[in-house]
């Protein structure tokens, strides 16, 4: 039994390799977010909206 | 085929000599021993009736070996001087060979007489050790001295090799080596006679027809019989082969000879209660077996006594085995063959409860697996039940020893007995035998399950030779580590270059305060989808730092990933030696980026805000950074380094029960 577990988990963690290499995942590396539709019709270089909205008044 | 036909001189009757080497001839009327002189035939006595053993033999029946055909011509039975007994047939080969087989505990050996080489001078009796290896013996492997004992003629039948003589006793020495080899020192003459040859089945020696279906149907029912001191009944289950016996209704210890029964003593009322009831078959990997004797045993280290059960199995046709439990796990015992095993020459330094003489090897080989000392004690027969093949009481004492590789243990006991040397009368000798048996590690539930006992208690402690479970992972891991490996390497030969898709030199303005920032976005610039990314920033600091905060920002979706690149240097001397701390390049790698055009939004601060920053910025793609495959390598080796872990601690728990511990807390070995 272990050892069907052991061998279902190794393949999952090559796999995760394998698709991580096809795919350019990459552990951390910063957050990710999408843009407000409001935000990109008006522009979204306004010095107000970074420090404001996406990075939360920083 | 007859060589002499002559009247026997005690009866008168015929008798007949077919063999020219035989000596004597046992008169099949009056039962005397007729021996051939040169002049005429002599009575050296009547010898008793031979005891029925259920052998499968007989005289008259045929064999061949190594192509030479042969025939049974008569049959000697030996007494051993601590109980029991055995048969030698003698066969007699169409080429004039003359071979000995003996027949013990159902196995057979089969021997000639060879001559003693001219330059070899074998040992006295009284020089013999046990375990000693002889030398110069005209035979390809070592044979080692696995018994002495004195022998006594008890009976005989047809026609006998040597002057035998009713009742008369003589020393020996059985050999034992590798590759079944076997011999036999017979020190009835000087120098000894030596009988070389190896043990054999009775297929490898053409006996095919033999009277064993016979013998099955004789030796599986048993025998009832009525206790000599309380009158109740009580069964033989192997009639044939028990030496002593206990009456289940009164206890009494009885010894067995040629099915009648003699009390020898009242042990009492039983000390122990056996899980699996005398009586009981089972399934062994060998076949059925019935219990047909428990006792307990017992040794004593360091002031403690520690005691353990062990179950006699018997089925006609497979011989003896034992159960051994101890502690609550069980072991499944066979014999084998001492010159089978290896004692390395290397002994332990550890003074044993036997004291510092004689020291144990600390490591046995036996067929090609190594064995490690566990224990060194005297064992001692505490409480008897049922039958056994030997004269076995209570107080019965033999020198263990035990090895193991698990899931096996070897065990040798050493069995002496003092007797009157044969050369000096009035001086006495140690005799005695040398006995391995090769224990099997079995679950309880095993037991369970092939005994039809439940409720079996389990085990509190790692056994000597439990098995560790788990050692599979190893080579899991070795085999997962390995295919990570030509999977990284395909993976590296497959994926392409790296790939640069945006480079710009950025020079921010002075800051207007110490809290101030400066902002840069860049042209749009095309990511590809699938690849991972690098931002790299440069900047030629001394001894100061300069922060980006960084965004790609998708110019199709909105997508942002943000992502802080922190460049900063310094370097200095201290104490006369020059150090250097960060760099003035730094960079983050991030995950792929749907495919499309991208905008890089950078926004900087640096120490010395007064004065402008120059930061160089690139972007690549399809980086190889080998974080990934060390995720993997971390991944598939938690589960392996974890059973490691527990391995060793399995181990400790399993050698803190040895008085040889090779695993030791202070680290004070025993070896």
């Amino acid at each position: 039994m272990f050892k069907t577990v052991y061998t279902i988990f190794g393949t999952c963690v090559i796999g995760l390799y394998v698709a991580a290499s096809l795919l350019g995942w990459q552990f951390g590396g910063g957050s990710r977010h999408t843009l407000p539709p409001d935000v990109r019709q008006n522009g979204y270089r306004s010095f107000h909206f970074w420090h404001y909205g996406l990075h939360g008044g920083k | 085929m007859s060589v002499l036909v002559a009247n026997c001189p005690a009866c008168g009757a015929s008798v007949e000599f077919k063999s020219g080497q035989s000596i004597v001839v046992i008169c099949s009327y009056c039962r005397s021993a007729v021996a051939r002189t040169d002049r005429d035939l002599k009575d050296l006595g009547k010898v008793a009736e031979i005891v029925e053993t259920g052998s499968p033999l007989d005289i008259g029946i045929q064999g061949r070996w190594k192509d030479i055909p042969f025939e049974l011509t008569g049959r000697a039975q030996l007494g051993h001087e601590m109980g029991g007994q055995w048969d030698e047939w003698y066969a007699t080969f169409s080429n004039g060979w003359l071979g000995w087989l003996a027949e013990a505990q159902g196995r057979f050996y089969l021997t000639f007489q060879h001559p003693i080489p001219e330059n070899v001078n074998l040992p006295s009796f009284e020089q013999l050790q046990l375990g000693q290896s002889i030398g110069g013996l005209p035979w390809p492997t070592s044979l080692i001295v696995a018994e002495t004992g004195r022998a006594t003629a008890l009976g005989a039948k047809g026609e006998i090799p040597y002057l035998l003589t009713p009742g008369d006793t003589y020393y020996y020495a059985d050999l034992s080596g590798p590759n079944q080899g076997f011999g036999t020192l017979d020190y009835n003459e000087t120098p000894p006679l030596v009988f070389l040859g190896q043990q054999v089945t009775l297929t490898e020696i053409g006996i095919t027809s033999t009277r064993a279906p016979e013998r099955e149907q004789k030796e599986v029912a048993a025998a009832q019989l009525a206790c000599p001191q309380c009158g109740g009944t009580l069964d033989l289950r192997a009639p044939d082969k028990t030496e002593r016996v206990t009456c289940p209704s009164c206890n009494s210890l009885l010894d067995v000879n040629q099915g009648q029964l003699k009390f020898l003593k009242a042990l009492g009322k039983p000390s122990f209660q056996p899980v699996i009831p005398i009586g009981t078959t089972g399934d062994v990997p060998e076949g059925k077996m019935t219990v047909i004797g428990a006792m307990t045993r017992s040794v004593t280290i360091e002031g403690t006594q520690y005691f353990w059960g062990e179950y006699l199995l018997y089925n006609p046709q497979i011989g003896f085995r034992w159960l051994v439990n101890s502690d609550d796990y069980w072991n499944y015992v066979e014999a084998i063959p001492p010159g089978e095993i290896s004692e390395l020459a290397d002994s332990v330094s550890l003074t044993t409860p036997l004291g510092a003489q004689d020291r144990p090897a600390k490591s046995v080989d036996f067929r090609g697996r190594n064995y490690r000392i566990f224990q060194d004690a005297p064992a001692v027969v505490e409480s008897v039940l049922g039958e056994f093949y030997w004269k076995v009481e209570a107080g019965e004492n033999v020198r263990a020893t035990d090895y193991v590789s698990p899931p096996y243990m070897l065990s040798k006991e050493v069995t002496t007995l003092l007797v009157p040397q044969p050369t000096r009368p009035g001086k006495k000798q140690n005799i005695g035998e040398i006995n391995w048996s090769l224990g099997t590690y079995v679950t309880p539930a095993q037991i369970e399950k092939s005994f039809g006992v439940s409720d079996l208690p389990r085990p509190s402690i790692i056994a000597p030779n439990q098995p560790y479970l788990y050692k599979w992972i190893y080579k899991y891991w070795i085999i997962f580590i390995l295919a990570g490996l030509l999977v990284a390497c395909l993976s590296f030969i497959t994926s392409g270059s790296t790939k640069e898709v945006f480079s710009q030199r950025v020079t921010f303005e002075p800051l207007p305060n110490e809290d101030g920032t400066q902002v840069f976005f860049s042209e749009p610039f095309q990511l590809s989808g699938h690849r991972n990314i690098r931002i790299t920033g440069e900047s030629p600091v001394q001894n100061t730092w300069v922060y980006l905060e960084g965004d790609l920002i998708s110019d199709d979706t909105g997508l942002v990933q943000s992502f802080p690149v922190d460049i900063s240097y310094y370097q200095g001397v201290e104490d006369g030696e020059a150090w250097t701390e960060g760099a003035q390049k730094n960079s983050t790698d991030t995950s792929s980026l749907p495919a499309g055009k991208y905008v890089l939004r950078l926004e900087a601060q640096w120490e010395r805000w007064q004065q402008p920053a120059s930061v160089s910025v690139r972007i690549e793609q399809n980086v190889s950074n080998g974080f990934n495959f060390v995720l993997m390598l971390i991944g598939l080796s938690i589960v392996p380094v974890i059973m490691a872990i527990y391995h060793f601690t399995f181990e400790k728990r399993r050698w803190s029960e040895s008085m040889f511990t090779p695993i030791s807390d202070s680290g004070d070995d025993d070896d």
